[in-house]
């Protein structure tokens, strides 16, 4: 490092405006040390709003029971385990962002690994309160738990894949947790070391007596690489398990050998969209544009693009198989999603997760804040529209033609739906208020291989040594709506049209 | 030295393997008189390279996509290792030249016969047809040999031309390729490899065998890789390269027991008669592969390549390459065999139905006849896989000890050597024919200083 | 820290590239380092200090093999001795059935395992303070600590002309 360096004239900057490392501590800190913004204020009392009202529905929930929601006897899994099922898919992309990524190299991630992360912990409280609560009896839930009894002791059915999900997501949880704490401990001691007062004693608290000791930073880089490699397979797991709940079955529809890496790649493709719904809005919040650039959001098009291209390979795929099985209850099974009463469920999702996602084939819209804001929130209401096809369309129809039925979320079931996300956005803009969105230390790493100034200087060297113009779209231009990409040779074309 | 020399003893290193590979094929073909057991070996070796081959190319326009850029200094290898798949696809079409001409019945799907006497080949025929077989192979083998070379082209086109074109051009290629290739790919080993189990089904299927091929081609990969650095070429292929395809072996490998895991596991646990009478086949009847296919392709990676040392350590890499080559190469073999010999049950079966005949190819009068007289048959034979080899099951228990079949002879060892030769010899010439280092690949600079 | 104070003396490098330079520098005068502060992991300092690999890995071998042996054995001891159940037709000892519990008890042993060890043998924790040698350091600046307790003048000097040397930008003395 320092003795030049050793990057394609073609990168783009991750860290833009020619940021010293006193100027990255000073823009990624200030957010936290200001006074709450009028958006700032305005989101919490809305977030607080759904959760006031959420909280009133999940009260009625736990005092009269799940009565007083729609599941009916046929359709005995509806919203609760859809929305549980979406809640742990958003959850996957933080971990995916911190681990994968960091075992391949993406550098791209220390933008957004940090919100990711925290993203991944709320969706996950939320996540968990939906089986809590299906369960009718929530002060009972420690039953799941194996433990001495005085019932035999009865063990809990450890063959059971919804026991299987307690312990996939209990570990999720917790190394998550452990992950993303860690990586915040260093920057923890950074606003420690700029704060006066009370704001500073908890920040030591909080920063665990951190120093900077070069030993202590050789062990963090070395557990947060060795996490991020049993974390790796772990993020994998936890859909797996969610997958196994219905493909362990014996369900037409739900039993399907895809459905392990299907679900791993849809949980991938909604965590992503989310990711990009929260990243827009915060780095114009915050003004962090500079270190969640233009560049950040279109690698986590492309991530979205590849993952909904994989979830729509799934799809074909199972509805070819449902028809060369031969099997004729598979076959109804697939007919009864395209075409039975909750077909709009079925088109929503496969116009929302396979089709309008390939639109970031086109490079203009993968660069517009406008186009990627859009479309995030289409793809998650896609891979809702998902979760309710797999489950209530095909409990909806089943084996005798006498107790089929139709099933609508009751308004206690919407408000629970509401209160999670409630709780999600109040969590999230708390952290926003305490915690450095972005990973300090970790931009602080990278600023001398993809810090635009370096990286300028660096095409600089490459031309004068070949005489070959590289050039780069900027990314301040495109957040102008009049801005067009120009027809010269363009080093980040993907967009075969060009 | 950049330029890769085809050297005489190579040559005759890899014609010997050859000729192994022919004389084998043709002691089977002569001596033995053993068609199926030519057949379905050449099927299997095909199928094994042809993967091979995709994966490479897979991999560059991944790579490409990706912003990747440590490979660069080795990735001529990988272009190298695609040229095989025009080959391959030619050797597909000889089969499927078979199926049309009954040189073999590798396929029970192709039989007519059985067709009329088999609900499930009923349903099925629309997909499991001789023409489609012919068209997919055709095209989709097609599009693949084009996108290969045209990769190949515009990388050897940078050689001469700095600049950036092919650097555009490539990832145009590359953001097809993932997307039709990928799904192409799917339908391909549906009909290559999953048809043989004709009347079973997986969705996970297509992904499973492609995972398989994928850990095949890092496994080749870093024999290569070792072999070329030991004759004094890529010199700036350091440790730390070596490193991260250690690192794709070990990840690789867990990722295809993650696979194969989740597809076993929801079979088992199911317990759907269609459905487990592939893996109840197995274990019952062939548990050495079955077995087997785990220890060596997930205990011994696992286990090797856990620690960071033993990736930088050449001995211990060749080792585990080696195992892990020839475990993918068997995990093939118990895809395709042991359904081969089902169908050969099958055949029999129905040859004995057929008061003795043994004309498979029936005119059509002797069809309908035929159809009356085993009207009652018809439901006992599409209900389940299992009743209808009942005669085969006497001599099922010996299926692990059918060499050829429930384990590999020496005609297969043979096969599978001429087969290697063939494919190195591809390899070696298409290495030879360009310069080892892609001088002017933009990525070059970061290649030589890559740190894993 | 450790309940005796001690006297310090650090200087503060602008830069990486600085630091580096002084650390290799201080090796070859044969200056012994306290301890380098930084605000992020600057790649190449474990080596010019001389620290040894981690071997944290290895205990998290060791925690994920008892996680693994955990689940497992209790699961096998469970359906096998002490309350058998009957799934699916399936025998009692069902590998494939206790292969996704095994292995997040594994996953969770070894990650808790190795976070709480990380912070047990780095002496961090909740309410643990340790000395901050300058607000700096956690932002942007570089630090190179001497221990000088007890030592002559002249060799403090030698520390302090080494820190001009080596183009420190600051230079402090403290007791911690």
């Amino acid at each position: 490092m320092g003795h030049g360096i050793f990057v394609a004239p073609t990168r783009k900057p991750l860290v833009t405006g020619s940021k010293s490392y006193h100027d990255i501590t000073e823009d990624i800190c200030s957010p936290a040390e200001k006074a709450p913004s009028v958006a700032w204020v305005i989101g919490m009392l809305v977030s607080l709003g759904l959760v006031a009202f959420g909280g009133a529905c999940l009260l009625i929930t736990i005092w009269v029971g799940i009565g007083s929601w729609n599941l009916n006897r046929t359709i005995g899994w509806g919203w609760d385990i859809t929305n549980f099922v979406w809640w742990i898919g958003i959850g996957h992309a933080g971990t995916l962002i911190s681990a994968i990524l960091l075992l391949f190299r993406q550098k791209w991630r220390t933008g957004v690994n940090r919100a990711a992360e925290a993203m991944t912990i709320f969706a996950v409280i939320c996540a968990a309160l939906f089986p809590g609560i299906h369960m009718g009896r929530i002060w009972l839930a420690f039953f799941i738990f194996p433990y001495p009894n005085t019932r035999g002791p009865l063990w809990v059915n450890f063959n059971s894949p919804l026991l299987w999900d307690v312990f996939a997501i209990s570990t999720y949880f917790t190394v998550s947790l452990l992950f993303w704490y860690t990586g915040l401990v260093p920057d923890f001691a950074t606003l420690r070391d700029r704060a006066k007062g009370m704001r500073k004693r908890i920040y030591s608290f909080l920063s665990f007596g951190w120093t900077g000791s070069a030993k202590h930073w050789q062990r963090h880089e070395y557990l947060s690489l060795v996490l991020a490699g049993l974390a790796t397979p772990l993020v994998l797991s936890v859909h797996t398990i969610v997958s196994f709940d219905f493909a362990t079955s014996v369900i037409p529809g739900w039993h399907t050998t895809i459905f392990p890496p299907y679900f791993v790649a849809g949980a991938i493709f909604s965590g992503f969209a989310m990711v990009q719904t929260l990243m827009i809005v915060s780095r114009k919040v915050m003004n962090l544009q500079d270190y969640i650039t233009i560049t950040h959001i279109e690698a986590m098009n492309k991530i979205i693009l590849l993952t909904g291209t994989i979830v729509g390979c799934a799809y074909l795929t199972e509805l070819f198989i449902a028809w060369y099985s031969g099997y004729i209850y598979e076959q109804f099974a697939f007919m009864n999603r395209a075409m039975g009463p909750y077909w709009w469920s079925y088109f929503g999702m496969m116009l929302c997760n396979v089709i309008t996602p390939q639109l970031f084939w086109i490079k203009k819209i993968r660069r517009s804040i406008f186009w990627t804001f859009f479309l995030s929130i289409v793809v998650n209401i896609g891979m809702w529209f998902e979760r309710f096809v797999i489950i209530a369309t095909t409990l909806a129809r089943d084996y005798l033609p006498s107790s089929w039925s139709y099933y609508w979320p009751s308004i206690i079931e919407i408000g629970v739906y509401l209160f999670t996300f409630g709780l999600f956005f109040t969590l999230y803009l708390i952290f926003s208020r305490v915690a450095p969105v972005v990973a300090i230390a970790e931009v602080k790493h990278i600023l001398k291989y993809n810090g635009d100034q370096y990286l300028a200087k660096n095409r600089e060297d490459y031309e004068a040594k070949t005489g070959v113009k590289v050039v780069l779209d900027e990314d301040k231009v495109t957040d102008d709506p009049n801005y067009e990409v120009d027809d010269q040779i363009d080093a980040n074309d993907l967009d075969e049209n060009n | 030295m950049n330029q890769f020399t085809f050297t005489g003893k190579q040559k005759t290193f890899t014609f010997s393997l050859m000729f192994v590979g022919l004389l084998t094929a043709l002691i089977c073909l002569f001596m033995k008189g053993d068609g199926l057991r030519f057949w379905s070996n050449f099927l299997h070796n095909t199928v094994f390279f042809v993967g091979i081959s995709f994966i490479s190319l897979f991999i560059l326009c991944a790579k490409s996509l990706a912003y990747s850029g440590w490979q660069t200094v080795f990735k001529r290898v990988w272009e190298a290792m695609s040229l095989f798949m025009p080959i391959g696809v030619i050797f597909l079409l000889i089969i499927t030249l078979g199926i049309k001409m009954g040189w073999h019945d590798l396929y029970h799907w192709a039989d007519a016969d059985s067709v009329a006497h088999d609900k499930l080949l009923q349903a099925k025929s629309p997909f499991l047809n001789f023409t489609n077989y012919f068209l997919f192979t055709l095209i989709v083998g097609g599009y693949w040999i084009f996108t290969m070379y045209a990769y190949r082209r515009l990388s050897l086109r940078e050689d001469n031309n700095a600049g950036l074109y092919s650097f555009n051009k490539i990832k145009a290629l590359a953001g097809v390729f993932l997307f039709a290739g990928g799904y192409l790919a799917c339908i391909m080993i549906w009909l290559w490899v999953m048809s043989i189990d004709a009347h079973w089904y997986s969705t996970m299927f297509a992904w499973y065998s492609a995972a398989s091929w994928l850990v095949s081609t890092i496994a080749f990969t870093v024999l290569m890789m070792i072999y070329l650095q030991g004759k004094g070429y890529f010199p700036k292929f350091t440790d730390e390269h070596m490193h991260d395809l250690g690192k794709y072996l070990f990840g690789f490998s867990i990722f295809w027991t993650y696979l194969w895991f989740s597809q076993f596991m929801l079979i088992w646990y199911a317990n759907i008669g269609e459905e487990t009478t592939y893996f109840k086949l197995r274990i019952d009847e062939y548990p050495v592969l079955f077995y087997g296919n785990l220890v060596i392709n997930f205990l011994l990676p696992f286990f090797v390549l856990m620690r960071n040392s033993t990736k930088r350590k050449h001995g211990t890499m060749i080792f585990v390459a080696i195992f892990v080559f020839f475990g993918h190469w068997m995990d093939y073999f118990q895809m395709i065999k042991p359904g081969v010999v089902e169908t050969e049950h099958h055949l029999a079966h129905a040859a004995h139905d057929d008061h003795g005949s043994d004309t498979k190819h029936l005119d059509d009068a002797h069809k309908d006849e035929h159809k009356k007289e085993d009207a009652h048959k018809d439901d006992h034979a599409g209900d389940g896989h299992d009743d209808t080899h009942g005669d085969g099951h006497g001599d099922a228990h010996e299926e692990s000890l059918r060499w050829g079949f429930g384990m590999p002879g020496y005609i297969e060892f043979g096969m599978f050597a001429g087969f290697l030769g063939l494919f190195l010899f591809v390899f070696f010439t298409g290495l030879g024919r360009a310069s080892l280092t892609p001088e002017n690949d933009i990525y070059l600079d970061e290649s030589y200083h890559h740190h894993a | 820290m450790k309940g005796k104070h001690k006297d310090i003396l650090f200087g503060l490098y602008n830069d990486e590239t600085e630091l580096l330079d002084a650390v290799h520098t201080a090796h070859e005068d044969g200056l012994e380092i306290m301890d380098v502060y930084t605000p992020f992991p600057v790649h190449g300092l474990d080596e010019a200090m001389g620290l040894s690999e981690s071997r944290l890995h290895i205990a998290g071998f060791v925690y994920g093999m008892l996680g693994i042996m955990t689940a497992f054995g209790f699961m096998t001891w469970v359906f096998t001795r002490d309350w058998p159940i009957i799934f699916g037709g399936k025998p009692y000892w069902s590998v494939p059935a206790f292969i996704p519990i095994s292995f997040e008890l594994t996953v969770l042993f070894s990650a808790v395992g190795m976070v709480v060890t990380f912070y047990v043998i780095c002496g961090l924790g909740p309410g643990v303070k340790n000395p901050i040698l300058h607000d700096r350091i956690t932002d942007d600046k570089f630090c190179v600590a001497f221990e000088t307790d007890g030592l002559a003048k002249d060799k403090i000097d030698g520390y302090r002309s080494f820190f001009s040397k080596t183009g420190a930008s600051e230079v402090f003395e403290k007791n911690i």
